[in-house]
């Protein structure tokens, strides 16, 4: 009966898709995004292999679209294909994939201060009853690009806080007079990446999703004002325009880029095209962490995502598989990332390294790292899809001021505990 | 006589040989997964094998009827159909009409007719997209230069308007595919009986209504018909336009199982949401040929 769930379709997807890798089962394969990791993939490929002989390592490319590598793995994981051996997931698969039993915990395999050398926040999306079931790739969280030149012209320092964005926006939207040009721009459409961006608001004022006792705490008040900051904003502040709430993160970036916008709030992939050399903003912006809100200097409000590389649970060769994880997450691999490929190390202690000093750019978005935030994913495991969907939603009735925050809060409070089966 | 027998029998042998294949194929790729849906959607399991299959009867009909999000799923999908579709029939009328008259540059007029049919819907969306955008898109481009709104229109964003924008992309899309079925129909209603119609003093209009009309039942037929169950399944374009957005206002019943099925990998639920969809469909059908053909 089991045979059932996966289908006739599904099947062949998955047979295609890993056929090559069943032919030659000496060897491992790893899968991993065509783009994500740049030129990485293929070096740390063949260093490994020429340190390791009597092992070869096939590189399955993988759509860069989350969504449709995670199909993909989900359609080989069902049927319990042993290939790939090493797959890249996005952080937020990690508690889910783990729940299920598709991925191998790497504990034995890392040794303990491996992993104590992983950013903890980012780890702790990974730990699943205190079992490491993947490790840091690189991080790409979100940060708040602003626009130095502006802030120069009327003399405003650096935003720190939420308060201090608003009065920002207003001082320069009136100064510059020009009707196409918006205070923040960010990614509100009803993505993953406004449950990040949601994540961000609320612990930047002291409240998280989970209470200290591991209630759900969506609708704390501190919640609440944070989420009502967001929906002012856009209707009493109008710092921010409508169109926010259809906007992916390239949406932003495009109209940030083309100089329409003081503040932007995305992940750092942005950073290059923003940087690039046909860019109108390019040497005119620069980033800093996430805001909070007054009075909350500590919190953690940097929203984190980013890639893991974990060891398929059904995979024939879980050793070699670990020791290629081992070698594509350690402090050499990762430090060559930063260095010429601008990836921001999932290990702390890369930071620290001499080369470093003279990566500003990685510097800098490491030290927003440090007061990053994860989404609750590997607490929710496989719930996670839905929980994240039900509060993409209400944020979403909120924003849209089809139902005040409190209500949307107090529904989705609710409807994720019902989902958690509380 | 046993001959004779034994050469029908021989015929219908071979018959039921050439035919075998072809059945074979369909029920395993067409039947097979429709009776796994049926047994998926009343049984409860877990993909990652934790959980064997276990019956449990209506518990997800029971669930569906009580899930709002269920029912919104299934007002958009009547609602887009219901606004696209006679959209849709009538321009695909006229132009069926139009493309069957001869004039001077017919081919062309043929091919610009056909050409959005030809792309293919996820492109289709894509370049829509991009001109419906608030902050450079087309639309607003023209309508904020010319001076006929001072601030940006979010086709998109807004519940209502986002549905108007979804028609908009289908009517622009499928009325060249009705026009097609119906100007094929057009063509094979004889001239004489036009003739005839003229010679007995029939204005254009009453050549339309009273002899083009009613022998264009069958193809208006099949265009609504396959038209309306594409419409009752459309998935590419609330999937790529506004992701059935904004909050759900947009989100087809089949983008709603694909959300079940893919991102929740809840199969039994999203199996349940398939079947309902597929006896709407089924009914739908059904209606439009009593409905048609009783006015025989």
């Amino acid at each position: 009966m089991k045979f059932a769930l996966y289908g006739a379709v599904a099947m062949a997807t998955a047979m295609t898709a890993f056929a090559p890798a069943v032919a030659a089962a000496q060897e491992l394969v790893l899968s991993i995004g065509s783009r994500g990791y740049g030129g990485m993939v293929e070096r740390n490929i063949e260093a490994f292999e020429a340190a390791n002989p009597d092992t070869s390592v096939e590189w399955l490319k993988v759509s860069d679209v989350p969504g449709d590598s995670r199909k993909l793995y989900v359609t080989g994981l069902t049927a319990k294909s042993p290939t790939p051996d090493v797959f890249a997931i996005d952080v937020i698969w990690a508690g889910e994939f783990a729940q299920r039993g598709w991925l191998e915990p790497l504990n034995d395999y890392l040794g303990e201060e491996t992993i104590a050398a992983y950013n903890p926040s980012f780890l702790s999306a990974a730990t699943v009853e205190d079992k490491v079931f993947a490790a840091p790739l690189y991080v790409d969280g979100t940060h708040l690009f602003y626009r130095s030149d502006l802030l120069e012209k009327y003399g405003i320092a650096v935003p720190k806080t939420w308060e201090e964005v608003i009065s920002a926006s207003k001082i320069v939207m009136e100064g510059e007079g020009n009707p196409q040009l918006y205070g923040f721009v960010s990614m509100w459409a009803k993505i993953e990446g406004l449950f990040m961006n949601w994540l961000s608001f609320i612990n930047g004022n002291g409240a998280s999703f989970f209470d200290a006792d591991g209630n759900v705490a969506v609708n704390s008040p501190e919640a609440i004002a944070a989420t009502q900051t967001m929906v002012d904003m856009l209707y009493e502040d109008r710092i921010v325009p409508d169109s926010i709430l259809t906007m992916r993160p390239d949406d932003a970036r495009t109209l940030f880029q083309q100089g329409r916008a003081v503040f932007l709030m995305v992940q750092d992939f942005v950073h290059a095209p923003l940087s690039a050399e046909d860019s109108p903003v390019a040497g005119k912006f620069d980033f800093t962490r996430n805001p909070y809100f007054e009075g909350h200097e500590d919190a953690h409000s940097t929203a984190m995502g980013g890639w893991l590389l974990a060891v398929n649970a059904n995979s024939e060769h879980k050793e070699e598989a670990a020791k290629l994880v081992e070698y594509f997450t350690s402090y050499a691999a990762q430090l060559a990332a930063a260095i010429d490929e601008n990836r921001a190390p999932g290990r702390t202690d890369v930071y620290a390294a001499p080369e470093m000093t003279e990566a500003a750019l990685i510097q800098k978005f490491g030290e927003d790292y440090a007061v990053g935030v994860v989404r609750p994913s590997a607490i929710t495991g496989s719930l996670y899809p839905r929980v994240s969907e039900v509060m993409q939603t209400e944020v979403t009735n909120a924003l849209h001021r089809q139902k005040t925050v409190e209500e949307a809060l107090n529904d989705a409070a609710a409807e994720v505990n019902s989902i958690l089966g509380k | 006589m046993s001959r004779t027998m034994s050469l029908e029998r021989r015929t219908a042998l071979t018959g039921i040989g050439f035919v075998t294949p072809t059945i074979l194929i369909i029920a395993l790729i067409l039947i097979y997964p429709i009776i796994q849906s049926v047994v998926l959607s009343f049984g409860q399991s877990s993909i990652d094998g934790s959980q064997p299959y276990q019956f449990v009867g209506l518990k997800h009909y029971a669930a569906l009827m009580g899930d709002g999000r269920f029912w919104n799923a299934l007002g958009v999908t009547f609602t887009f159909t219901a606004l696209s579709i006679p959209l849709e029939l009538g321009l695909g009328i006229g132009l069926a009409l139009l493309m069957n008259e001869s004039f001077k540059g017919k081919g062309l007029a043929r091919l610009a007719v056909l050409f959005p049919w030809a792309l293919p819907t996820a492109l289709n969306t894509l370049i829509w997209r991009w001109m419906y955008n608030s902050d450079y898109g087309l639309f607003n481009g023209i309508a904020l230069q010319s001076g006929l709104v001072d601030r940006p229109i979010n086709f998109l964003g807004d519940e209502i308007l986002a549905m108007g924008s979804m028609v908009v992309v289908a009517v622009w899309k499928t009325s060249s595919f009705m026009a097609l079925i119906i100007l094929a129909g057009l063509q094979s209603i004889p001239r004489d009986l036009f003739e005839a119609g003229r010679m007995d003093g029939m204005s254009k209009w009453q050549e339309f209504t009273q002899i083009t009309l009613p022998l264009l039942k069958g193809p208006i037929l099949v265009a609504l018909i396959i038209r309306s169950m594409d419409a009752l399944r459309t998935f590419e374009l609330p999937f790529n336009l506004t992701d059935g957005g904004p909050v759900n206002a947009t989100e087809s019943l089949s983008l709603y199982a694909y959300k079940v099925i893919f991102d929740f990998l809840d199969f039994n639920f999203g199996a349940a949401v398939v079947v309902v969809q597929f006896l709407v469909i089924f009914a739908m059908s059904l209606i439009y040929v009593f409905a048609l053909q009783n006015k025989d």
